[in-house]
C-alpha cells in the first residue's frame, strides 16, 4: 500500500518535470513566467478544528497551526504542529482522557499549470503528504468487568499510558488568496496509521493529530494564513 | 470563487456523514466454552478402531459448584434433549467446577484455566478470555473429555468433547 502511494507520488513528480523540460526544449522563443526558487512562507492556523472544538464537539478540543514555504511555485514542505485534548465518557461510563501534542511533516504538490505569458497565480491546487507523530498521555478508567454467574466483579483502570503513534496522510486541497497576502484554504485529508495495537491490548479511543483511533480516518482542515 | 464554495460544502457534506457513528456496544462480551456431548463405538474390533459420534442427551441439568463446595442456585442449563452446552468460566478464579446431572448420574467436571484481560473498545470495556489447561471428571456416567480448543473467547466454538459411556 505505502509502496504503491510512494511510487505515484514519484511518477507525479517525475512527470510534471519532464512535462515542463518538454515545453522548454519545444519552444524556447516562449516566454514563461518568473518563478522564483523562494516564493515566500505561509503561516496558517487550522480555523476547522477550532470550530469542531467550540461548536461541534464538547469532548474533544484541537488546535492546530503551521508553516509551509513555497519552492519554485510547485513544491510546498510544510510543519504542522497542533494540541488536542479528550475527555470521553462512553455510555457504559468508561473514562477516557488524552492531552497532547502533535506534529506532521510533508510535502504538497501544486497542480495549477503555469500558462504561458501570464503572471503566476497565487491560488493552489494542492496534493500531498504528510507524516505525523504523536506520544500524548493517555487514560482509561471504570471498565466494569462483571462476572454474573460466578459472582464479584472487578474494576479495571490503566493509567498513564504515552504510546507513539505515527501515521501519514494523503492530502487533497485548494488555497485562494482572498485579500493581499491573506490566504484561505481546505484541504481533505485520508489517514493512516502505521503504528497499530496488539489486538486486545488497551489502545488510545483518540490520538491527537490523527482523530479516532482506526486504521484508517477522514480529516478536514480549513485554514487561514498569511504569506511573509 | 464559486466553485470553491461548492467544494467546501462537498467536503463538510463528506465530513459529517463520516463522523456519524454509534455509541453503543455491539460485540459479544461474554465468553463461554463450548461443550460436545459424543459417545465412542468400537467399528473395527480386531484393529480396535473407533468412532466418534454426536449424540443427544435425553435429560440434562447443568450448576456450578463453588470453590467452597456449595452449588450455586442458578441452573445453567435444564434441558430434555441437547446436544451442546455453553458454560460461563469463572473470570477470577484458575478452578472452574460444574454438576452435570444425567436423569439421576451425577458427574463433575473441573477446567483448570487461565484467565486474560482483553480490551474491546471504550463503547464495549474489557472482557476476559480463558486459556483451558485441564479438565477433569468424575466418571460415574462421563467415560473421558478431551480439549480441542484451548482458547476460550466470544466465539461460539466448542473447546471440549465429553464422551458418555
Amino acid at each position: 500500500m505505502y509502496k504503491y502511494l510512494l511510487i505515484s507520488l514519484l511518477i507525479c513528480f517525475v512527470a510534471s518535470s519532464i512535462q515542463a523540460q518538454d515545453k522548454q526544449e519545444k519552444k524556447p522563443e516562449v516566454k514563461t513566467p518568473n518563478v522564483k526558487w523562494w516564493d515566500g512562507m505561509t503561516l496558517q492556523v487550522d480555523a476547522a478544528s477550532i470550530a469542531s472544538s467550540t461548536l461541534l464537539s464538547k469532548d474533544i478540543y484541537s488546535v492546530e497551526a503551521g508553516a509551509q514555504i513555497e519552492l519554485k511555485h510547485k513544491y510546498l514542505p510544510i510543519v504542522e504542529l497542533g494540541y488536542a485534548s479528550v475527555n470521553k465518557t462512553s455510555l457504559e461510563d468508561i473514562r477516557f482522557k488524552t492531552s497532547g501534542f502533535f506534529g506532521r511533516v510533508g510535502l504538497d504538490f501544486n497542480l495549477v499549470k503555469k500558462k504561458k505569458d501570464a503572471k503566476l497565480s497565487p491560488n493552489l491546487f494542492l496534493l500531498g503528504l504528510r507524516l505525523g507523530m504523536t506520544n500524548a498521555t493517555y487514560t482509561i478508567n471504570n471498565m466494569a468487568i462483571t462476572n454474573d454467574y460466578w459472582g464479584a466483579g472487578q474494576v479495571l483502570s490503566e493509567s498513564k499510558l504515552s504510546p507513539t503513534k505515527i501515521w501519514f496522510e494523503l492530502v487533497f486541497g485548494i488555497r485562494v488568496e482572498v485579500v493581499k497576502n491573506i490566504h484561505m484554504g481546505w484541504s481533505l485529508r485520508n489517514k493512516h496509521l502505521l503504528t497499530t495495537d496488539k489486538e486486545g491490548e488497551i489502545s488510545p479511543w483518540y490520538i491527537p493529530g490523527y482523530g479516532k483511533n482506526a486504521t484508517s480516518n477522514w480529516g478536514f482542515s480549513y485554514t487561514v494564513g498569511y504569506k511573509f | 470563487m464559486k466553485q470553491n464554495t461548492y467544494l467546501l460544502l462537498i467536503a463538510i457534506l463528506i465530513l459529517g456523514i463520516s463522523c456519524t457513528s454509534s455509541e453503543d456496544c455491539t460485540e459479544d462480551r461474554i465468553a463461554k466454552m463450548g461443550v460436545g456431548f459424543y459417545t465412542r463405538a468400537l467399528t473395527d474390533t480386531l484393529r480396535k478402531v473407533y468412532t466418534t459420534k454426536a449424540i443427544n442427551l435425553d435429560t440434562l441439568s447443568v450448576r456450578g459448584l463453588a470453590a467452597n463446595g456449595t452449588l450455586i442456585d442458578s441452573i445453567l442449563y435444564k434441558s430434555k434433549t441437547i446436544q451442546n452446552i455453553y458454560l460461563p468460566l469463572n473470570k477470577f478464579e484458575t478452578g472452574s467446577k460444574f454438576v452435570l446431572t444425567f436423569k439421576t448420574t451425577k458427574d463433575t467436571i473441573e477446567i483448570l484455566h487461565t484467565n486474560t484481560d482483553y480490551y474491546l473498545s471504550l463503547e464495549c470495556g474489557c472482557m476476559k478470555v480463558h486459556s483451558i489447561d485441564t479438565v477433569l471428571t468424575t466418571t460415574n456416567l462421563i467415560d473421558s473429555v478431551k480439549i480441542i480448543n484451548h482458547k476460550v473467547n466470544a466465539t461460539n466454538a466448542e473447546h471440549v468433547q465429553i464422551f458418555i459411556n
